[in-house]
């Protein structure tokens, strides 16, 4: 079906259209099967998705949810097992042959280039654009689309300057323009605040109404996917382990399901006496990397024992702020003091000297070099101390029985002190990455989405450290975009929307709806 | 002083259409650090047609050949091989002048053609350079393929997502960015400057490159900073004649590539750099393989 | 990659690991190849290209007046090479050892200068004083003719490449000036040359070579020490591999691109010195001097062939030195046109990079099986993973 716009705004022609599809089958896998050597990713999986419905995928990560998706959209072949649409078998070989067919992919890392517009990106690639370019009829075409199912994004704005929220919309209205007439969405939650969450899910309920599959895959957030999908398929293991109407769900039947026994996934918060503050910031001022101020104006302190955590919407300002309190982003206006001392401007060797410590986000790139060993890895933290650069010669013993402690105490699976650090798995490059840190008693820690894209048992394994730290008298600030792990860890917990804080609430008189709300922007309690 | 001028804009000729070449390329994410060695080896062989020839036609059309073969073998080894692009570039510089200086050697001397025609007084090249520069903001910035070869040079997998010929279009801009740096090379050799010397291009084809830096990759950019520096280059040989009795004339040879310095750090500003940054292609310089 | 031809797959794949035994092939098969190609030079004049590489061989290697300048040539190439390695260590290119070498030498010469050196060739100047101050100059001027260059990436991130040609043909006529047209350093003999060093200063010899042979060949293994076991060593290849995890890691950018380049000015300034202060026979600076700047980009695809190993650079450098030498010496003999020794570079250079990029791939031809097998597929996250720099 073509998806121009032309006409089809008319509200009979969509009601007709309705009433022609309710409950008719529009894509269907049968028994798909998929093994990477011994692991069977996906065992006989079966999904059903009819028009008119939102049918949500869930499972926890490792389940067999990105193995299905992929070869939905023509990304990996399945050993076993049929696709139908529409009733016809289909066979894709790639991902434009998916799209060909109608299938649309929209991925949890943005498939976007930052430096075009949105209606630039939208249009990329499409056989209709002529040689030259007719932005104005590509935007009528495209405005329509958004009016339709009530997206709103400024189409000549570069993908730069939108939220993530945004730049989500986009890559759907790429798909939708391109002539998908299926969709699938990988964690589409994950990226935005729980108002946006609400906002994104309404506009598929009203895409599914309209004869498109809409594919969530999906995680977490089990409260939306209740009040907003009709029907889930739960994966655990690669198998489907329960399909069923929302209606008959509740949430802890989902999680069951998803995990396979009844959990309550929860940390014990650690109480200490919280010693005296640590750390304080007054009126911080730092630019981004295309000069705009991305932290306006933060004040906050950190008291020994105390963990502050900085909830956000990936994007509002916590990279510019943890870069600028290592010292690795000049600070413009205000102040840092470390146990009193100004570190406003003081570079990065006397901050670390001083006592912090930094866990960047970017593991590969910034807090690790992958073709180094981990003992020189380790020394990234290090090879500024007398111990261990004796004469300007570096100790390579020492180095060496750091490390391998690091590796015992953090049971970091890894072929050994000389291993290159990319061959290790995320969980255990992390695990090397806090060891080194932490071994170095950080009196401050910046902890920069410690757990993210970690599975679970390497993310309780880092959380439980963090809170170790904390215990021993670290002020600690955990920078984090999972609402939950920050909930589960902080003292207090700073919302920060468009580099402010939108409000400085205590753990206990915290609920996920308050900073939900606050780091949307919604509303702002008294800083 | 109006000749001045000329001398200036046929130099700034030189300047922008090997620059406007580098950075077509350069917006389709190949880095290539050898203009000079394309230079030279257009430049040289074209010299050698037009010389043996007594024909310019022949000269240019030798030198375009040149200039795609070279960009077609850099492309290779950037694109198909995917080896790193600087490595590339120095590899094509180095060809270009150690085989220019042993081919050209029983050329040296001048062209002996009568000098190249202007238009109006200016010279042509400036005119060519001028179209140039607006045909390729026109391709760049108003067309589909040039939305292709941009998208290819910020991010050719999401490119290839949408459907484009990552290998293709980078193919496409190599070869045609050969063949106006090429160009660029033959109007120094048979127009600018038509006296075969060993290794007579100077480093021009650096100062090119780092003209496609400085412009932000804007074509206009590139022809305004090219008329900057070929007046600049005119001026610092100039003072020469006015105080002939200051330094010697070898160091006011030296003087322009000094002074060239000089602009480079008083552009780099902080503002410069961060705008540098924002508008430099994500993909620049980087090798690009499918995935299976 | 995979055609297939009758029953047999040819298949093409790109190697995950690189083993030593693959780059060491494609260095040698590089300067195979293009010896190969030179050589049709040769028979254009209608000599046998191996009768004319058995005689260079002969000439550089095995006569009593070849093997010495294949000795000194070597140095001069072997400390180039060194010029390019430490930066490179650190992801910069440093090819301005041309200005480098210059710059060191007109200190080295400034020095004689200032003390008279230019009376006569037989004026008795106190050389055990002297020398190590001409030697110290050398290394001074060459460090900080380099450090500019590093400074201002460092600083201002004006692109090294760029600066460091800028400063090569600044010295270049700098040169000029001071040997041409009754410039200071002009010889009292010849128009256009420097003029030459008095006995008295020239470095003193051990066992037929000059002393800075020995000290290049101990700088090889003092180099390779270096980066791989002391602090700054290490702070240089943490720079190199990841400038962001180097800022991580509180190393200063600016302080390390200086201090690369200083190193690597100093290093190419020692060259300088070596050849026109210490190799006999020479002991000034030449009219053809920059024939010399040229020749040192022997020293840059040395650096690259060796794959920015020192120790590796060593027999590489006697090659090229020999070879190239040995080049030039033909050409005389047989008339051909000047300038065979830049062919042999400019074709080494590209082949060089053909064939290291070459080694990324393996060839296997299969007889065709004839059921399928299935194809393994491997994970996202198992996927090679490449970072190539810049």
């Amino acid at each position: 079906m073509p998806l121009s716009a032309q006409g089809e705004s008319d509200e009979r022609s969509v009601g007709a259209a309705r009433e022609r599809s309710a409950g008719r089958v529009v894509l269907e896998a049968r028994g798909i099967t998929k093994r990477f050597g011994t692991v069977v990713a996906n065992d006989h999986i079966d999904l059903t998705v009819r028009a008119g419905e939102l049918h949500a995928v869930l499972g926890e990560n490792g389940a067999g949810k990105t193995t299905l998706m992929r070869i939905l959209f023509g990304e990996l072949q399945p050993d076993e097992g049929e696709i139908y649409l529409d009733g016809q078998r289909v066979r894709f070989r790639s991902p434009r042959d998916a799209l060909r067919h109608g299938i649309g992919m929209v991925h949890q890392e943005r498939k976007l280039i930052p430096a075009h517009t949105a209606l630039e990106n939208i249009i990329l690639g499409h056989p209709k654009t002529g040689a030259i370019l007719n932005l104005r009829e590509a935007e009528r075409e495209v405005s329509a689309l958004c009016e339709r199912y009530g997206f709103r994004v400024p189409l000549h704005a570069k993908v730069w300057q939108l939220s993530e929220g945004e730049k989500q919309i986009v890559e759907i209205l790429k798909e939708l323009y391109h002539g998908a007439r299926i969709l699938i969405l990988d964690e589409p939650t994950s990226v935005l605040s729980p108002p946006e969450i609400v906002k994104l899910l309404e506009s598929l309920t009203r895409m599914a109404k309209e004869d498109l599959a809409v594919i969530p895959f999906i995680t977490h957030k089990l409260p939306v996917v209740l009040e907003h999908c009709d029907r889930v398929t739960i994966l655990r293991r690669g198998r489907v382990v329960a399909e069923m109407e929302t209606r008959h769900a509740t949430e802890q039947t989902l999680a069951a399901a998803m995990v396979g026994r009844e959990v309550v996934l929860q940390l014990e918060r650690v109480e200490v006496p919280l010693g005296d503050p640590i750390v304080r910031v007054q009126d911080l001022w730092v630019r981004d990397d295309r000069g705009l101020f991305a932290v306006q104006g933060l004040s906050f302190e950190i008291r020994a024992g105390e963990i502050l955590g900085i909830a956000g919407v990936a994007g509002n300002g916590q990279e510019p702020l943890a870069e600028a309190l290592a010292g690795l982003r000049p600070v413009e206006r205000g102040t840092i003091t470390l146990d009193s001392i100004d570190i406003t401007h003081a570079p990065v060797l006397e901050r670390w000297r001083r006592g912090l410590g930094y866990i960047p986000t970017e593991r590969r790139e910034v807090g690790s070099i992958p073709t180094f060993s981990l003992v020189d890895n380790v020394l990234l933290n290090y090879h500024f101390e007398r111990e261990f650069s004796r004469w300007g010669i570096l100790a390579s013993g020492q180095a060496r029985e750091l490390t391998e402690r690091i590796l015992r105490e953090y049971s970091v699976v890894a072929a050994g002190p000389n291993a290159p650090a990319r061959s290790l798995s995320g969980g255990n490059l992390q695990k090397v990455i806090l060891g080194r840190v932490l071994s170095r008693k950080p009196r401050f820690l910046i902890a920069c989405l410690p757990t993210h894209g970690l599975d679970v048992g390497a993310a309780e394994f880092v959380q439980r450290k963090i809170l170790e730290a904390k215990q021993s008298g670290t002020a600690v600030l955990l920078i984090s975009e999972d609402l939950d792990e920050i909930l589960a860890l902080s003292d207090r917990i700073a919302a920060i929307y468009e580099g402010q804080f939108t409000g400085i609430v205590p753990a206990s008189e915290a609920s996920k709806e308050l900073v939900g709300e606050l780091m949307a922007g919604l509303r702002r309690e008294r800083v | 002083m109006s000749s001045l001028l000329v001398i200036s804009l046929a130099a700034a000729a030189v300047f922008a259409i090997a620059a406007l070449g580098e950075l077509l390329e350069q917006r389709a994410g190949i880095l290539n650090v050898g203009l000079e060695g394309v230079m030279l080896l257009s430049g040289t062989f074209g010299f050698i047609a037009a010389k043996t020839s007594g024909s310019y036609l022949q000269g240019f059309t030798v030198a375009l050949l040149t200039g795609a073969l070279v960009g077609l073998l850099h492309g290779f080894f950037s694109i198909t091989l995917g080896s790193n692009q600087v490595v590339n570039g120095m590899a094509i510089w180095i060809l270009g002048f150690g085989l220019t200086t042993y081919i050209g050697y029983p050329y040296t001397g001048p062209l002996g053609l009568k000098p190249f025609p202007t238009v109006a007084g200016l010279p042509m090249f400036f005119l060519v350079a001028l179209a140039l520069a607006i045909a390729i903001w026109f391709l760049l910035f108003k067309t589909h393929l040039g939305l292709k070869l941009r998208s290819v040079g910020e991010n050719p997998s999401v490119a290839e997502a949408s459907g484009i010929s990552v290998t293709g279009l980078r193919y496409l801009a190599a070869i045609l960015a050969g063949m106006l740096v090429g160009l660029g090379g033959a109007v120094y050799s048979l127009v600018y400057n038509p006296v075969w010397n060993y290794n007579y291009l100077q480093g021009w084809g650096f100062i090119a490159l780092a003209l496609v830096f400085f412009s932000l990759w804007n074509p206009f950019l590139v022809v305004a900073g090219a008329v900057f520096f070929g007046i600049l280059w005119q001026l610092s040989l100039y003072p020469e004649l006015l105080f002939p009795n200051v330094f010697s004339r070898y160091i006011w040879r030296a003087m322009p590539f000094v002074i060239t310095i000089v602009v480079f750090i008083v552009l780099s500003t902080r503002w410069f750099r961060l705008r540098w940054g924002a508008t430099k292609p994500e993909a620049l310089g980087l090798a690009y393989q499918r995935e299976n | 990659m995979r055609a297939v031809i009758g029953d047999y797959t040819i298949r093409v794949e790109r190697r995950a690991d690189l083993r030593w035994w693959h780059t060491t092939l494609a260095s040698v098969l590089a300067i195979v190849v293009s010896l190969f190609l030179v050589g049709f030079a040769f028979l254009r004049v209608g000599a046998d290209p191996l009768e004319v590489y058995s005689e260079i061989v002969k000439y550089a290697f095995l006569s009593e007046f070849g093997l010495p300048q294949t000795i000194n040539r070597a140095t001069f190439v072997l400390l180039a090479a060194f010029a390019l390695i430490v930066p490179l260590r650190a992801g910069l290119w440093n090819i301005g050892m041309p200005g480098q070498i210059y710059a060191a030498t007109l200190a080295a010469f400034g020095v004689a200068y200032a003390f008279g050196a230019k009376r006569s060739v037989n004026v008795q100047l106190p050389g055990e004083l002297i020398i190590p101050l001409m030697f110290l100059a050398a290394l001074a001027a060459g460090a900080v003719y380099g450090a500019i260059a590093g400074f201002l990436r460092g600083r201002f991130q004006v692109n090294e490449i760029v600066t460091t040609m800028m400063l090569n043909w600044a010295m270049l006529w700098i040169v000029a000036h001071m040997i041409r047209e009754g410039g200071p350093f002009m010889g009292r003999t010849a128009e256009g040359e420097g003029f030459t060093l008095p006995t008295s200063l020239r470095l003193p010899q051990i066992l037929g070579v000059p002393l800075t042979v020995y000290i290049a060949l101990a700088l090889a293994v003092l180099l390779t020490w270096f980066l791989a076991k002391t602090t700054l060593g290490y702070r240089i290849r943490t720079y190199g591999e990841s400038p962001r995890a180097a800022e991580y890691a509180g190393i200063d950018a600016t302080r390390i691109s200086t201090l690369v380049f200083a190193l690597g000015g100093l290093l190419a300034g020692l060259a300088g010195y070596h050849y026109f202060a210490a190799v006999p026979g020479v002991f000034k600076i030449p009219k053809n001097y920059a024939d010399f700047g040229d020749f040192s980009f022997y020293g840059l695809i040395t650096g690259l062939i060796a794959r920015n190993n020192p120790i590796a650079a060593i027999p590489v450098a006697v090659l090229f030195g020999g070879v190239s030498g040995g080049a030039r010496f033909m050409q005389g003999k047989l008339r051909l046109a000047f300038g065979i020794d830049y062919a042999l570079l400019g074709v080494l250079m590209i082949m060089m990079v053909a064939f290291q990029a070459l080694a990324h791939y393996s060839v296997r031809v299969e007889r065709q099986a004839a059921v399928p097998r299935p194809q393994l597929e491997l994970e996202r996250g198992e996927s090679r993973v490449e970072s190539p720099r810049h």
